[in-house]
């Protein structure tokens, strides 16, 4: 679409590259915006949204390409700067000071503030604000006395305090109530009606069609597309964020599942904020089984395993594996019922990052022989199962003595997974494992998933990664928002199908 | 972006040498520092300092009174290690160690004579731990079950400790005090049978009581179960948690643990050389050096030992100062530095420095791994 | 009570709660930075030989109190480069400097060839005013009869108190203590805000310190400041973070300290309390107050700066 000489376009990214340790998360990046408009960045997690949005606001800068703000080339060394030229940006996580009040917030580093704090004015100026754009506020209130939605209102307040020209949201809608989510949106018309720009990250279809005026798809750090939502189908959305031809893989088909080892019914899990993340799931499991769960980030995945695994008590609802009800047990009695489980934080959860491998490969096993008789440690079991499970599963640059934080991804992620399988779980629960590994190491563990499954293991694969979910499942659903969305049989998948789903779609009648 | 003239980078394999070298460095480097004062006082350090060696080391008598010194050190250093190695900030070593002393005092004196020495001693030393262990417990439940932060509770308790061992010395007439002596307060000396015997001029058997301790608290922390799953939760809680460990409760142990080796230390004094709860030869300031201990052997329970042995030098060489005319401050003020490098030295055990041009020899296989950012 | 017990009760209160206030709201400043001093003992005494000293050499009772101060700055320093740029352990680090300053000062006050312990100073704060308006009935002498150090501190904890909550600079701080990440992202400079109000701290310890040396008990020996900066860490925790507040606890510690005079001539059975008893009582104050201040509601409101001791990894960029 071709702009008018005179309408010089707010930002303009050309070619724009970054890399993060070698990985490019954004690859020679086109992005147009233009003023008054409101411009949704469409994409799967890791498809370098992210990446883009935080360039603009001035927390990265790019290895290559030029960025243009009004017309003129600017580089930002950081967001003061980006703030001072009007970009601002409201993260997924709040940069708010609990303890201090709306007010305090808004004042705190704005460059017009004397030395002296001119209480009275703020507040007028935050309340003014307020109900300009229809978000009332209190600017007395403390911060942890308001809600999410709340919060959010005061954190798009402070950038507009500020003046800026230009809004980053990433992910606003996703700790919102449907109503604040349409608030919201009116804000956003609003500001852009003023002659401000919103970019607005998301990955549901619904709000990019309700609210943007252009979407701009990215997938692996590229943009894929850039076009005026009006003009814009969903379907060919949704395969622009997802779609390359998916490759089937070649793997035995099992016709035969054995029982139902994990058997879920209408499973609640709370989230941290008070609101339910997973509302009222059922799926069973068989022996041999593997059942991957798509879905982007945020949509209840992270609670759904903790509440399978004893890490977060459900709230109502029944976990059943292998006939015994484990809902309301605790983690340990988890492990002892012969459940695995592969967290998605490897150093953070999965791993204790200062001890060596030999201890991390001992780190639920350690109660019983070998590696313990009575009280007492033996010394030679770990030193001796270790290095069997090294050589077995060929997790290399371990030495004695060294912590395993030392060792690299992939090595990190088949020392986990050994350790899960070595337990002969009867339900193994794995969260994206292959996720920032290289070719190698992804090929080696999704074999032993493979192998685990061969051997008659109930899977539940939890990922964001569809090639990893189409290489290992039996069977693939989709959640969303808490809920499966979405159910076929891996043969059954496609890009579009799955695209769709994850972005909130309901599916129509299938033909 | 400026130019950085060094790179500061966390440090992969840490050899021995480091790990030996760095603590080495830090006292040198403190006496250095003290040596310029000394010198700027008007006094040759190295005379000081030769004066220090020949009274902690130059004759029996001196070494005795060196391990002497260093007997409640050893303990009060394994007390700080094992809490500090949790993230559990036990400053309240003074305070639990006073506790020890009054209860196995107490203990000793209500026993009476008459109780066989084979079983009076090991009932003081374990009074002596009960001391420390329910002292600390007025800071570990708090934290445990209500997340009050226990650095300055653990702070406040040594102050009370000590006002109430004067009060019940000084401020009133307590079983504790001595009935004998009418003219000035003192101690009431515990029964003979309670006494370990002395091997060696005044040195008893109570240093390898302390030497016990710390290697049974190594072999417990190192060998066992109980020991393995709390080294998981020092590294990492979430992990521990994933395990399946219990978390708080080990936190809980392992404070009260600390508080009863503190409370070991006192007991130990009181059963040894000292013989009574005597505010005046109680040795205050044991469970602040015994954090100095720690820090300086980097949290390792062997290691505390000879680091032990080497404060108990510093401290038995104070008063030969006043001889010379130096102020036995100096003591203080040595290990004070000696802790201020100590912890400097942590840095550069954990990390390290390079110039930007200069490529370090690349670990095979090894490499950082990216910060994740949501847990599970 | 009579009026000159009550009198007496007050002007010692004053007396030793002086150095309290300084040394208060100085850790106050720190804490309200994320840092925690636990070093403020060795500070104060290290400003109390300081000042002293040069007091004792010059004469001259300005620059005693402007040795102090740098004394107790330089010694902060130290523990600001630990905390703040090596990122170490806040608690051991604050140990260390308490424990070295004490060494430090009571070396210093004995060593050379013409030790200062025992001497009086050659020169001492007087009362600023007097003559026939430090005579009126009560306020006189209590407002009019003091030194300038008593006016100075007042002073300075309502300057705290005005800076802390009403200007841009108190309020970049209290963002650093309680959120530096969210402080950092505002544009405010973690380290610089922290290294400063460091500094800031040790340098009202090393005046605090010098209180003791150059007005109270002018004359050095070898322990003169008793327990002050541990108390003043706890004092800190009693008035929750306020400067204003830590006028009152200081000055109520100070009243508590001469009740024990007080008590024994009221005879039985008031005098009968031991001192030693009455000695925890700070301490035991401070603890409950930890525990019912710092859980619950009641936490955000009176409660410590939510990123006090945790060290502040600034994002990899």
């Amino acid at each position: 679409m071709t702009q008018a000489p005179t309408d010089t376009l707010a930002v303009e990214l050309c070619g724009v590259d970054k890399s993060f340790y070698g990985v490019k998360a954004n690859d020679n990046v086109d992005f147009k915006l233009a003023r008054g408009e409101v411009h949704a960045l469409l994409g799967e997690n890791g498809a370098g949204k992210s990446t883009l949005c935080s360039i603009l606001a001035g927390l990265y800068r790019p290895d290559a390409g030029d960025v243009f703000f009004e017309g003129e080339e600017v580089t930002f060394k950081n967001p003061k700067e980006a703030l001072a030229a009007g970009v601002g940006m409201v993260y997924q996580h709040f940069r708010l000071v609990s303890n201090l009040t709306v007010a305090e917030n808004f004042a705190l580093g704005h460059p017009d503030t004397g030395v002296r704090l001119n209480q009275k004015e703020i507040h007028k100026a935050a309340r003014e604000l307020g109900e300009k754009y229809d978000l009332p506020i209190d600017p007395a209130a403390r911060i942890w006395q308001l809600s999410v939605g709340e919060q959010q209102r005061v954190e798009i307040l402070k950038l507009l305090y500020r003046n800026v020209k230009i809004l980053i949201l990433d992910e606003p809608t996703a700790v919102l109530t449907p109503q604040e989510g349409q608030a919201l949106f009116k804000t956003m018309r609003q500001m852009a009606a003023e002659g401000r720009s919103v970019i607005f990250v998301s990955h549901k279809l619904d709000e990019v069609k309700q609210v943007s005026d252009r979407v701009t798809v990215l997938r692996n750090g590229k943009t894929v597309g850039g076009i005026a939502t009006a003009d814009a189908d969903t379907r060919e959305l949704a395969r622009m964020m997802v779609g390359r031809d998916l490759v089937l893989p070649t793997r035995d088909t099992i016709e035969d599942f054995g029982d139902v080892m994990l058997s879920v019914k209408d499973l609640h899990v709370p989230g941290d904020r008070g609101i339910e993340a997973v509302q009222g799931m059922s799926f069973d499991i068989r022996a041999g089984e593997v059942v991957g769960i798509a879905g982007v980030s945020g949509n209840g995945q992270r609670e759904l395993a903790q509440g399978l695994v004893g890490l977060r008590p459900p709230t109502s609802g029944s976990v059943v594996l292998d006939n015994v009800d484990i809902t309301n047990d605790t983690v340990l009695q988890h492990i002892n019922a012969k459940q695995g489980y592969v967290p998605q934080s490897r150093l953070g959860m999965g791993l204790a990052p200062g001890l060596t491998t030999d201890e991390n490969l001992a780190l639920k096993a350690y109660r019983s022989p070998p590696y313990s008789k009575g009280r007492m440690l033996v010394a030679s079991a770990f030193r001796e199962e270790g290095d069997r499970i090294v050589e077995e599963y060929d997790i290399r640059g371990v030495r004695p003595g060294l912590p395993i934080r030392l060792l690299s991804g992939g090595n990190l992620q088949k020392a986990l997974v050994a350790r899960e399988i070595e337990l002969k779980p009867k339900v193994l629960i794995l969260r994206s494992p292959t996720r920032g590994l290289d070719v190698g190491a992804t090929e080696q563990v999704r074999n032993l998933v493979l192998k685990e499954r061969a051997r008659g293991v109930a899977t539940l694969l939890i990922s964001e990664d569809l090639d990893e979910l189409l290489a290992l499942s039996d069977r693939l659903m989709v959640i969303f928002e808490g809920e499966i969305v979405g159910e076929m049989a891996a043969e059954e998948a496609t890009a579009e199908r799955l695209g769709l789903l994850m972005s909130g779609q309901v599916e129509e009648a299938s033909t | 972006m400026t130019k950085r003239r060094f790179i500061v980078e966390p440090r992969g394999l840490v050899s021995w040498k480091v790990r030996l070298g760095v603590p080495i460095a830090s006292v040198l480097a403190a006496f250095i520092v003290a040596g310029i004062f000394l010198f700027l006082t008007g006094v040759n350090p190295i005379e000081v300092y030769s004066e220090m060696l020949d009274a902690a080391f130059g004759s029996p008598r001196g070494i005795s009174e060196t391990l002497i010194s260093a007997t409640p050190l050893i303990l009060t250093g394994v007390a700080a290690a094992i809490a500090f190695k949790m993230l559990v900030w036990n400053i309240g070593g003074e305070g639990q160690f006073i506790l020890g002393a009054i209860v196995a005092s107490g203990v000793a004196i209500w026993l009476g004579d008459g109780v066989p020495s084979i079983v009076m001693i090991p009932i003081v030393v374990v009074a002596g731990g009960l001391g420390g262990a329910m002292w600390a417990s007025i800071a570990a439940i708090p934290k445990v079950y209500l997340g009050t932060n226990e650095i300055i509770t653990t702070l406040m308790l040594n102050f009370i400790a000590l006002a109430l061992m004067n009060f019940l010395i000084f401020g009133s007439s307590s079983p504790w005090r001595d009935p004998e002596v009418s003219t000035f307060p003192q101690g009431r000396p515990i029964p003979e049978s309670a006494r370990i015997p002395e091997i060696f001029f005044r040195l008893t058997g109570g240093i390898f009581i302390a030497i016990a301790l710390a290697v049974f608290a190594w072999y417990l922390i190192g060998k066992t179960r109980w020991g393995f799953a709390v080294r998981i939760v020092g590294d990492s809680s979430e992990t521990a948690r994933y395990a399946g460990i219990g978390v708080a409760r080990k936190i809980l142990t392992v404070f009260l643990l600390s508080g009863a080796y503190a409370g070991f230390a006192g007991g130990l004094f009181v059963a040894g050389p000292v013989g009574a709860l005597d505010p005046r030869s109680l040795d205050l300031g044991l469970g602040f050096t015994g954090i100095i201990v720690a820090a300086l052997a980097g949290l390792h329970l062997i290691a505390i030992i000879p680091v032990a042995i080497l404060m108990g030098a510093l401290n038995n060489a104070g008063p030969s100062l006043q001889a010379i005319g130096v102020p036995t401050a100096t003591v203080t003020m040595l290990q004070g530095a000696i802790l201020i490098f100590a912890v400097a030295g942590e840095f550069f055990i954990n990390n390290r420095i390079r110039r930007p041009d200069i490529e370090p020899e690349p670990e095979p296989e090894v490499e950082p791994v990216l910060e994740e950012v949501e847990p599970a | 009570m009579n009026e000159s017990l009550l009198m007496l009760t007050v002007m010692a209160a004053i007396g030793l709660g002086t150095p309290l206030i300084f040394a208060t709201v100085g850790e106050i400043i720190t804490e309200r930075s994320g840092i925690l001093n636990l070093g403020v003992q060795g500070m104060m005494l290290i400003g109390a030989v300081a000042g002293f000293w040069a007091t004792f050499t010059t004469g001259n009772l300005f620059l005693g109190v402007v040795i102090a101060v740098f004394a107790g700055a330089a010694l902060s320093s130290i523990h600001a480069f630990l905390s703040i740029t090596l990122r170490v352990s806040q608690i051991v680090s604050g140990l260390a400097l308490a424990i070295f300053g004490t060494g430090l000062a009571s070396f210093l006050g004995r060593a050379g060839g013409n030790p200062l312990v025992g001497n009086p100073s050659r020169a001492v704060f007087e009362p600023v005013f007097t003559g026939s308006i430090t005579e009126i009935p009560l306020i006189g002498p209590l407002l009019f009869g003091q030194d300038l150090l008593v006016y100075l501190s007042w002073a300075v904890a309502a300057g705290a108190s005005y800076y802390l909550f009403h200007t841009r600079m108190g309020l970049s701080l209290r963002a650093v203590g309680e959120d530096p990440a969210s402080a950092e992202s505002a544009g405010v400079n973690v380290s610089r805000i922290r290294y400063t109000h460091v500094l800031i701290g040790g340098a009202l310890a090393g005046l605090g310190g010098a209180y003791f040396s150059l007005a109270l008990t002018p004359t050095w020996q070898d322990d003169p400041i008793g327990a002050a900066g541990w108390i003043a860490i706890a004092l800190v925790i009693l008035s929750s973070w306020r400067p204003g507040r830590a006028v009152f606890a200081a000055y109520l510690f100070g009243a508590a300290e001469r009740v024990q005079f007080t008590l024994q001539t009221l005879g039985e059975p008031w005098s009968d309390i031991p001192s030693t008893l009455l000695a925890m009582l700070p301490f035991v104050l401070a603890i409950i107050a930890m525990i019912v201040l710092t859980s619950g509601k009641r936490a955000r409101y009176l409660g410590a700066p939510e990123a006090l001791a945790i060290p502040y990894f600034r994002e990899q960029r």
